[in-house]
């Protein structure tokens, strides 16, 4: 498992403390893991694909968050999107939102989450990754990828 | 100032609201929604959704799944200038909480 799945499962444990314990720090750094998992997931599938290892690292650093969720994407038909362009558009999506509901998590302290908050974080990041993972290999993913690296259309 | 066009169509966003919430009840009862910038400074809508206790705790990723969906059918994001959120809690959460922008 990488770091992206380890994280994950972290979300998945602070929920179930957070809950058991009544304690708001938990659910907070549940949320806050649930949107880096998916961060992770999505530069460990870009960087993996660098020939140079010894590099990898050094890559990963450069991926910007605010890049990542401002990159452009547009289905052909806007009507009718593909499969590819449906699961890939769900990403995008569950990346905003769970990248603006971290940004709240970690800073907002009038924010009264519920648990519905946090099993909505989770529930997206393991969405996100079984759609990601469904279309990884598709151009028009690998495409977008390279988009919320911040490669120029 | 720019000002978003989604702010000049409240209209037709409460109406896609409206469908929605009876496609979908009774387990979502009812969206509220508020259009404003988000953390990083872009111009967004937030919609909240009021699920009942059943749905929130049974039923949340499939019925969090159709609301998104619905809304994203019926409303073209870019073109309304906005990134929607999406927030959800259940009756019972909201009862408690007492939050006048999700009541």
């Amino acid at each position: 498992m990488g770091l992206a799945d380890d994280l994950l499962e972290d979300a998945r444990h602070l929920a179930a403390k957070g809950d058991a314990e009544n304690r708001d720090s938990c659910r907070r750094r549940a949320i806050s893991s649930a949107y880096y998992s998916v961060f992770h997931l999505l530069v460990e599938d870009f960087v993996a694909n660098w020939p140079f290892a010894g590099q990898r690292a050094r890559l990963a650093r450069m991926f910007n968050h605010q890049r990542m969720r401002d990159a452009s994407f547009a289905p052909e038909d806007k009507r009718s999107p593909t499969p590819v362009e449906t699961q890939v558009m769900d990403v995008i999506t569950a990346f905003g939102q769970l990248q603006g509901d971290r940004h709240r998590a970690d800073y907002d302290t009038g924010w009264k989450l519920v648990g519905t908050d946090v099993a909505n974080a989770i529930s997206l990041a393991e969405t996100t990754f079984s759609k990601w993972r469904a279309v990884r290999g598709e151009k028009l993913a690998r495409d977008h990828l390279l988009s919320m690296f911040g490669a120029k259309r | 100032m720019y000002l978003p066009s989604a702010v000049t169509k409240q209209p037709e966003i409460q109406a896609a609201i409206d469908a929605v919430e009876t496609n979908l009840a009774p387990e979502v009862v009812r969206i509220r929604y508020e259009i404003g910038e988000d953390w990083s400074g872009q111009w967004a809508i937030f919609f909240r959704v009021v699920l009942t206790d059943e749905a929130a705790k049974r039923r949340l990723r499939d019925v969090a799944s159709k609301v998104i969906w619905g809304l994203a059918r019926q409303l073209d994001f870019p073109a309304l200038g906005v990134f929607p959120y999406h927030n959800f809690r259940s009756v019972s959460e909201q009862e408690a909480l007492q939050e006048p922008a999700w009541a």
